[in-house]
């Protein structure tokens, strides 16, 4: 990937405050497309609340964030159809099927007839036995993939992941350090915040490593 | 199955046009359809049980309205004029100051977190897939302020001319707040600013409420305002008045609906986190109110203000065993000024009773102001008692923690009681009204949850558990007990002793955990 391609996402001087209590700092970082930015540190340094005020579920305090050049914005239709996002949000309809979130999901970023992506990206993350299955039947790792599987079934130039490791198992890990690994080379743009740090090692090309503030 | 070739491949031709709103609903309503679990009949059974209920509740309010309605037109005394003069001034700020408080507290627009994820991230139409929820909220809120409109003027013995045309103003007006409250959803710093309008519309509805509490006594007014009430009510066909509130009315409508429209063109500037937050809240207060549980209603309340604080600055605890609880208790309470600030200003409650002359409700009045003030300052014994967890760590019995845990809120009801003493009137039907808050505040805050793991009861609604339906009245049944001696006039000893020894019952007894 060229390295004077546009910044997919650039974040200058990014500041967030809980109260009157600095969380971030003059955070400032580039990502490319086909790039992976792992965010590192200890619980509490706010790893997911940059995450948060990149996909604005928090608003920082000052700061810039661009996405392809302009200021990112989640109500946006483009920032909605190119940034695929996986923080602690996810919740699912209690009575549509894992495979019926995916199909959903795929028709609304435009895919009319989404069923061959959906069973071929339920069985790449390991789901295809648990495609019938209720939300409510499924364990906490298998709700996991299914997680992770949102991302796999719409465009995205950007991915922002949130602990994608964790609850899987030490198999689930590995499929995921390849995934993302694929997911670079197609040019997806990957920032990630991680505690594992052989898929750090594995998949970043940079890491930003966050301390909490005094 | 034509899967398993490998791991998926994105590939852009996949994805061409962006559904409409109206066709992907259309597609979730199919697939739901398929694993429906219930015939058509089961649930228009269901729609027929609801539609009954609501005629038949209807039908019955509507009467005792139409019965209380036609008593107050021909009510000459003082009071009445006192009412009639004084409450549309204190009823009118209040309820917008109210609808904006809530529904900025539940979006006013809002959605589930699973729509928030699976639908408001994608790039279908936002404004396009928040309209439902939209037009939901602005019903509600108008037929919300018709209805209450519409009582409140009738229970003020109006001609129904002039309640319909205050059931149609309010109703108005209230659909104006909601899409201004829908407007200041948008951004942060509106909301603020619309919080900030809803406080002074609550202190605009403390001032008449003040000015009714210590108006001098009857006899300088009785003749003024009773002569200018009726003097509108005898008049054949429109006064000038009515005329002008017509006018007004339409306007209102006109203003209302105009407004309406163009909020629901902005709904694509709302941020989904916004909307989630309202839907969390929501879905917490169905579960709440679904188990008929007033005291959880409030917990999913302060839970969600305390999540937004998020921070506060931590305070040393002083004294061991139980002083080093009342300590913490004490700070924690004073951790929320606006709770006591709203405790203080509920003292308006008795006096306004007072002011307007029923002397013989000022009691019980009283005690249910009482009752909201204090019972938010139990929040830490409610924690307690649905926490076997956290009194285990305390060390403590819970028949112990709850008399401990009772001492701040306790003392704060004396204080509050001693301040209500000149409208109450003696210093044994003061004590009556204190124990009946004390009593019936701690027996709600340890009360516990409906349990549907034990046996449950067959009803209509299906299996539930026993004691579902006494839930709301829990702490409420101490007070009338307490109070009880004060309204049945007994002498000043049965005043003394029943609260007593209600108050010496309930702290003794331990309170049953889940």
């Amino acid at each position: 990937m060229s390295k004077k391609a546009a910044p997919r996402l650039a974040v200058t001087d990014l500041q967030h405050k809980y109260g009157d209590r600095p969380v971030i700092e003059g955070l400032t970082f580039t990502l490319r497309a086909g790039q992976a930015i792992a965010l590192v540190g200890p619980n509490g340094a706010g790893k997911t609340t940059v995450l948060k005020c990149i996909v604005g579920a928090a608003e920082p305090a000052a700061g810039k964030i661009l996405l392809d050049g302009l200021p990112i914005d989640e109500r946006a239709e483009a920032v909605r159809r190119d940034v695929a996002t996986l923080l602690d949000d996810l919740d699912f309809f209690p009575d549509l099927t894992a495979a019926e979130h995916l199909d959903l999901l795929a028709r609304a970023h435009g895919n009319s007839s989404p069923e061959d992506l959906v069973d071929t990206t339920l069985h790449d993350i390991g789901l295809l036995p648990a495609a019938d299955q209720l939300p409510g039947s499924l364990s906490s790792g298998q709700r996991r993939r299914l997680a992770l599987a949102t991302a796999l079934v719409r465009p995205r130039k950007l991915m922002v992941l949130d602990e994608p490791e964790a609850r899987l198992d030490t198999g689930g890990v590995q499929w995921l350090s390849d995934r993302l690994l694929e997911e670079k080379k197609s040019g997806t743009a990957i920032l990630f915040a991680s505690h594992d740090p052989a898929l750090v090692e594995t998949v970043a090309d940079s890491v930003v490593t966050l301390t909490p503030l005094p | 199955m034509s899967a398993a070739d490998g791991p998926v491949r994105f590939d852009p031709s996949d994805f061409g046009t962006i559904p409409s709103s109206r066709a992907l609903r259309s597609w979730m309503r199919t697939t739901r359809r398929q694993h429906a679990d219930r015939s058509f009949w089961e649930i228009f059974e269901d729609v027929y049980l609801v539609l009954f209920t609501l005629a038949m509740v209807g039908a019955t309010g509507g009467n005792v309205v139409r019965h209380l309605n036609s008593n107050a037109a021909t009510c000459t005394s003082w009071t009445c004029g006192q009412l009639t003069s004084w409450l549309p001034w204190i009823v009118m700020p209040l309820l917008l100051a109210t609808t904006i408080r809530v529904l900025l507290a539940v979006g006013p627009v809002s959605a589930s977190r699973a729509t928030g994820f699976w639908l408001l991230a994608t790039p279908v139409n936002r404004a396009s897939l928040l309209r439902p929820a939209y037009r939901l909220v602005i019903a509600s809120v108008a037929v919300i302020g018709v209805v209450a409109g519409a009582v409140i003027w009738a229970l003020l013995g109006e001609p129904w001319f002039d309640v319909i045309e205050a059931a149609v103003l309010i109703g108005a007006l209230l659909v104006c707040a909601a899409v201004a409250t829908v407007w200041a959803q948008q951004t942060t710093r509106r909301s603020k600013w619309a919080l900030r309008v809803s406080d002074v519309l609550l202190a605009a509805a403390v001032i008449p409420a003040v000015f009714l509490a210590f108006r001098p006594g009857e006899d300088r007014f009785t003749n003024h305002i009773i002569t200018s009430t009726f003097t509108v009510r005898d008049a054949g066909g429109l006064t000038s008045g009515q005329l002008y509130l017509l006018l007004l009315c339409a306007m209102a409508v006109v203003v209302g609906v105009v407004l309406a429209v163009l909020a629901s063109r902005t709904l694509d500037r709302l941020g989904r986190i916004s909307v989630i937050a309202g839907g969390e809240l929501l879905a917490g207060l169905a579960g709440a109110a679904s188990s008929l549980d007033v005291s959880m209603l409030g917990d999913v309340i302060a839970g969600r203000h305390w999540r937004l604080k998020g921070r506060v600055r931590s305070r040393r605890g002083r004294g061991a065993d139980g002083a080093a609880i009342v300590h913490r208790e004490f700070h924690r309470i004073l951790r929320w000024p606006r709770r006591i600030a709203v405790a203080f200003g509920l003292l308006v409650v008795p006096y306004a009773v007072h002011g307007a002359g029923f002397h013989v409700l000022v009691p019980i009045a009283a005690a249910i102001a009482g009752f909201i003030a204090v019972r938010p300052m139990l929040d830490g014994l409610r924690t307690a008692c649905r926490s076997t967890g956290l009194v285990r760590a305390l060390g403590w019995d819970l028949r112990e923690l709850r008399v401990v845990m009772a001492v701040v809120p306790g003392l704060f009801t004396i204080v509050w009681a001693a301040c209500a003493y000149p409208a109450v009137g003696s210093a044994t039907s003061s004590f009556a009204v204190a124990a009946a808050v004390i009593s019936g505040t701690v027996r709600q805050a340890s009360a516990r949850p409906p349990s549907y793991a034990g046996p449950l009861v067959t009803s209509p609604m299906g299996a539930i558990p026993p004691g579902l339906f006494s839930q709301p009245a829990r702490g409420f049944d101490l007070l009338v007990l307490c109070l009880a001696p004060v309204l049945f006039n007994l002498s000043s000893l049965w005043v003394v002793v029943i609260p007593s020894v209600v108050l010496m019952l309930m702290f003794a007894v331990r309170p049953k955990t889940a």
